[in-house]
């Protein structure tokens, strides 16, 4: 039936080919055009597990407390002291124009200059204070000094000033949407904004102006995405010389390249069309685009030549071999496509959205490479090859004849032993697989970037830590007037604080002891909660709602914790204990909620993407074995295309424990990619083989043939896609080049599985003809 | 349906077994103080020494004792208490006490081992602030608000004492009108009227010294029971006081340090370089003053000449100061222990 139904297809489109053809050109024209609209797009939102129970708690007490989306602007004076009057001006001008950026928050822009920052101290007859820059500032030496002594007193060093005075603090929140217009941040824009008004406005040889926060960050990474375009010229170059020389003609170099380049047009012109933009994770989906593009075209090519060489007209060879090819083909890019749709399952909106870009990408090319290109074919005059003369060709088969011995009990059962041994090496690796990020500052980009360079310096200057985890603290209006509720908090803040990797901690409680020990002279012996209603009362009405321990009638109070660092083995450990206190102290008026700040989120990601794992590999692997069965009509068939798939992925996961890359949102989708694509090394193989073992044919003579006919498309698929995606090995960003380093040995190992492991198992499956 | 209900009561069962379970162990805990890592860099106010034995108080009942054998030197030890504890005080090496907020007093028999609690009154809402044995059994303890207490049995009861002789006089008169018109004001007014008892000291003249707020300097001839104000030339707080030879020093808010010979006749000031209040005095080796305070400064401050900081640490502020048997000097503070080298 499915044969009826391909060789009608064949016979209408190849009756109708200039009208096709026609309609393939007028839609290249406009999604081209769609695509020349395409915008880089990060938002912050889109990488976070919006539907986690931490997210759902961040996102409740995001406008209060502000979220984990920060910026901080670090000045520095070079000589190594700031009191001087060029330090100072430089900046007001850095707190003034980052108060007008739009998108800031403007009621929380703090540092020396914004009126919040204030001193007390203690006098004979209570408290003495005011703003730390006062109202008659001026920058001449005895200006400076009071704010030097101002500073002293207000406690501020190492928050808003460097621990040595060599630098200050200007810090903001975002807001996700703009408050006059309603739309979402553009946060490249605002990262590019920080660029152009703050640092290049304002450093020079004396001041340096440090900028770290997400929305910076995902500005840099843009930049480094930009980069890509470099890559994506080389892979097409590196890849039309391959192809030139497994064609050895120019006209067969361009069409694939052409039909794959049309593939990368649509794709990028549809992600336009549903509403998307390219952000730096799935910018990597043209590249696969194109090299699963062009592999599928030097199967058509192939396969067409072959034809040739037997005698038939290019028209109808291109015709044949579109029909030997549109159902393995179409199942194998399905394959693909069915693999990407499974990343959908994860709950992180950049995840899902490479899913969409990757399968209508995937999808578009069973367009592209397999209806186009054999109908362009169609008006060629393809020569064929000289088969016979060639003694390349003869040099070739000769080593199809010793692959083939892979196919003998005798050989598969090394290859079998070997395989298991390095399955079980693999998965003891694997299991050893860690989960988030393993190095310090961000982990998107590279250890010696100006990003991670500026985070390295805010650190070591600053009592400053980026690694912020909040334990959010809902209680009842009020409750902050509650001695009770204060100590609980107070004990929740001391026992967690008391875990490793917990560096310091800050809430309502312990601030209003200090204060409490300030009303008392000073006197570290009254740093208590006050039983007295009304001393307690008196040292939290000292504390400001923009400190942002508590809102406006104190029913939430956050707990800030301030970590080593976020590797995923810190936040896991503190995340349990928070979970263990919260277990034994929520009670109906008091829950400590996980979790908000850069790290909650983090741990929210690291949280979603473990628990992704599993059931990503299992939709990803069922569909395959489905697809496989389907297409097959044999189980053993089947088992013997997924397992070297599953034992390549393994062994992939190896590489991350001994490479150091975490299981990330970058990395996770990666097995998902190489698996749906590494299906189709065993899908070409098999389908050849399978016809002769149908018939009868032993299974190292049915092997031998599939390579003759297959083998060198297989090979050069193999390579091509590896040269595509390990171009990033040089990306300017880390994850990028996490992701190559993994594309590409899933590529080529998985390669090596089918033509290796593969028959290896057939051997066993079909010792006896006609056995499928 | 039905099922759902069903499973949604059983759980809701499990959640308050779980939860009645848990809060009568938080119950048990909610008083007595924890173990944990960061203690010993947590508050710490009061270093005592007696013979071998040397102790730390501090926040949340921390108690610590001394080993310099140990690697590190201090061993937090489990205490009946979560207060903040404020003093310590050991007549023998053994026999020891620590007092603290919520009217707190615990006894250790066995050189601070082990705790026992004598006596623990958060509703009061007061802090005791020093405690000081004469012997065995007869002791007092002094806190915020003339906060006053006797025992004569080793701390087995405890009696209050009200200490009117160290009313202010307009505070007498006042409380004399009230207690005619409002016995309940009359009562809560007389409970908060008197100065905090911050520290209190035997001279070698056998004398008792006390010093509090409001520059409170009282002495008592008779272990306590009856106080004498002295005449004193400053209204701020202090907070320590100490005999060296034949002086006698106070301290207290500011950077404020008065000397006065033993018949405390009359008070000369000591200047400080700084204007942090100052908590803490330990004799130094050249017959002068180590004074630590506030800001974290260690001052020293020498028989004749001008005194000097000799260390100031950021963001703590120093409480105590005293010397190990060894002849280690510790310091106290808001950051926990260190020695001074």
């Amino acid at each position: 039936m499915l044969d009826k139904l391909v060789n009608g297809l064949e016979s209408y489109l190849f009756r109708h080919r200039a009208f096709v053809i026609l309609v393939f050109l007028v839609t290249t024209v406009f999604l081209g055009l769609q695509a020349s609209n395409l915008k880089m797009d990060a938002a912050f939102i889109k990488n976070i597990p919006l539907n986690h129970t931490y997210m759902q708690t961040y996102l409740k007490h995001q406008k209060q407390f502000g979220g984990a989306n920060s910026i901080m602007v670090a000045v520095e004076d070079t000589s190594g002291d700031i009191f001087n009057e060029r330090f100072f001006d430089a900046l007001k001008n850095v707190h003034d124009q980052l108060f007008f950026i739009p998108g800031v928050d403007r009621a929380q822009v703090k540092s020396l200059f914004s009126p919040s920052t204030r001193f007390t101290e203690v006098v004979e007859d209570g408290f003495a204070g005011g703003p730390v820059i006062p109202a008659d500032f001026s920058t001449t030496a005895a200006g400076l000094t009071v704010v030097r002594n101002n500073i002293e007193k207000a406690g501020i060093v190492g928050r808003l000033i460097a621990e040595d005075y060599s630098a200050a603090m200007v810090t903001a929140q975002l807001m996700d949407f703009d408050p006059q217009t309603g739309e979402p941040l553009d946060t490249l824009a605002f990262a590019s904004q920080l660029e152009e008004e703050l640092r290049t406005q304002y450093e020079n040889d004396d001041i340096k102006i440090h900028i770290i926060g997400f929305a910076k960050m995902a500005g840099d990474v843009a930049d480094g995405a930009k980069g890509v375009v470099l890559f994506f010229l080389i892979a097409i170059l590196v890849t039309a010389v391959m192809v030139y020389l497994f064609s050895k003609s120019l006209v067969l170099t361009f069409l694939p390249l052409a039909c794959s380049l049309i593939a990368v047009i649509w794709q990028l012109g549809l992600l336009t069309v549903v509403g998307f933009g390219l952000d730096p994770m799935s910018i990597l989906i043209p590249f696969l685009v194109f090299a699963i593009g062009v592999s599928h075209s030097v199967q058509m090519i192939n396969a067409v030549r072959r034809r040739v060489a037997d005698g038939k007209s290019t028209k109808s060879a291109a015709a044949s071999a579109f029909r030997s090819l549109l159902i393995p083909g179409g199942i194998a890019l399905l394959s693909d496509t069915v693999g990407f749709l499974t990343l959908l399952a994860i709950d992180i909106g950049i995840i899902r959205e490479l899913a969409i870009s990757a399968s209508l990408g995937v999808g578009v090319i069973i367009l592209t490479n397999l209806i186009l290109l054999p109908l362009v074919i169609s008006y060629t005059q393809v020569t064929p090859p000289k088969r016979s003369h060639d003694p390349s060709n003869d040099g070739i088969n000769h080593i199809w004849k010793k692959l083939s011995a892979f196919a003998t009990t005798k050989y598969a059962i090394w290859v079998l032993v070997i395989t298991t041994g390095l399955y079980a090496l693999g998965a003891q690796q694997a299991s050893l697989m860690k989960v988030g990020d393993l190095q310090g500052g961000a982990p998107a980009l590279h250890f010696d970037s100006r990003y991670n360079q500026d985070t390295f310096y805010i650190t070591d200057n600053f009592s400053i830590t980026t690694d912020v985890m909040t334990v959010i603290v809902e209680a009842f209006p009020e409750a902050c007037t509650y001695h009770s509720v204060l100590t609980e908090i107070d004990e929740f803040e001391w026992l967690v604080g008391n875990t490793p990797g917990v560096e310091a901690t800050a809430s309502l409680a312990s601030v209003a002891k200090r204060v409490n020990a300030g009303f008392n002279e000073g006197n570290p012996k009254w740093q208590v909660l006050p039983r007295t209603t009304a001393s307690l009362v008196q040292a939290v009405g000292r504390v400001p709602t923009t400190s942002g321990l508590l809102n406006g009638d104190c029913s939430v109070m956050p707990v800030y914790l301030f970590l080593q660092d976020h590797k995923a083995e810190t936040i896991e450990l503190v995340i349990d204990k928070v979970k263990t206190l919260s277990a034994e102290m929520d009670s109906e008026k008091l829950k400590f909620k996980l979790a908000s700040g850069p790290v909650g989120v983090m741990a929210a990601t690291n949280e979603a993407v473990a628990e992704a794992q599993l059931p990503m590999m299992l939709y990803v692997y069922g569909a395959v074995f489905i697809l496989c069965l389907l297409s097959f009509r044999s189980l053993r068939a089947t088992v013997s295309v997924v397992l070297p798939l599953y034992v390549v992925s393994t062994l992939a996961q190896a590489l991350m424990t001994l490479l150091d890359i975490g299981l990330a949102v970058s990395t996770l989708p990666v097995i998902a990619l190489g698996v749906g694509i590494g299906v189709d090394y065993g899908i070409y193989i098999l389908s050849t083989m399978a016809v002769r073992l149908r018939d009868g044919m032993p299974v190292q003579e049915a092997y031998y043939e599939a390579l003759v006919e297959r083998g060198s498309a297989v090979i050069f698929t193999g390579l091509t896609l590896a040269i595509g995606v390990s171009t990033w090995f040089f990306s300017a960003l880390k994850f990028q080049m996490d992701m190559g380093i993994l594309l590409t040995f899933m590529f080529l190992v998985n390669m090596l599985g089918a033509i290796i492991i593969l028959p290896a198992i057939g051997a066993f499956f079909w010792r006896k003809p006609k056995a499928l | 349906m039905l099922f759902s209900m069903l499973r949604f009561v059983s759980v809701c069962l499990i959640a308050a077994l779980f939860l009645s379970s848990v809060a009568h162990a938080s119950d048990a805990n909610s008083t007595s103080s924890q173990i944990q890592p960061l203690a010993i860099e947590s508050i710490i106010l009061d270093i005592a020494t007696q013979g071998s034995t040397t102790v730390a108080v501090g926040e949340r009942g921390h108690v610590f004792i001394f080993d310099s054998e140990k690697e590190g030197g201090w061993t937090q030890v489990a205490t009946p208490t979560n207060a903040h504890l404020t003093k310590a005080f050991f007549i023998t090496p053994k026999l020891g006490w620590a007092v603290g907020h919520d009217a707190t007093i615990i006894h250790t028999r066995d050189a601070g081992l082990t705790w026992q609690l004598q006596m623990g009154s958060p509703e009061i809402e007061k802090p005791l602030m020093d405690v000081f044995f004469f012997d065995e059994s007869n002791g007092v303890a002094v806190g915020a608000y003339g906060l006053f207490y006797r025992t004569s049995d080793g701390g087995t009861t405890w009696l209050s004492e009200y200490h009117e002789e160290l009313l202010f006089e307009e505070d007498i008169s006042y409380l004399a009108e009230l207690k005619a018109e409002d016995e309940a004001l009359y009562l809560s007014e007389r409970s908060a009227l008197l100065p905090h008892f911050n520290r209190i000291n035997v001279l070698s003249s056998g004398q008792l010294i006390m010093v509090g707020e409001l520059g409170l300097v009282a002495v008592s001839d008779n272990q306590g029971k009856q106080w004498t104000k002295v005449d004193f030339i400053y209204e701020g707080s202090l907070f320590n006081t100490i005999q060296l030879n034949q002086t006698i020093f106070v301290m207290g808010l500011r950077g404020h340090i008065f000397q006065a010979d033993l018949d405390l006749g009359s008070w000369k000031e000591v200047i400080l370089p700084v204007k942090s209040t100052i908590n803490g005095a330990l004799p130094n080796n050249d017959g002068g003053l180590i004074l630590v305070g506030n800001a974290g400064v260690i001052i020293d401050v020498p028989v004749e000449g001008k005194s000097k900081v000799i260390q100031q640490r950021q963001g703590e502020n120093l409480v105590a100061i005293n010397q190990d048997p060894q002849g280690h000097i510790w310091v106290a503070g808001t950051k926990g222990l260190f020695e001074l080298k």
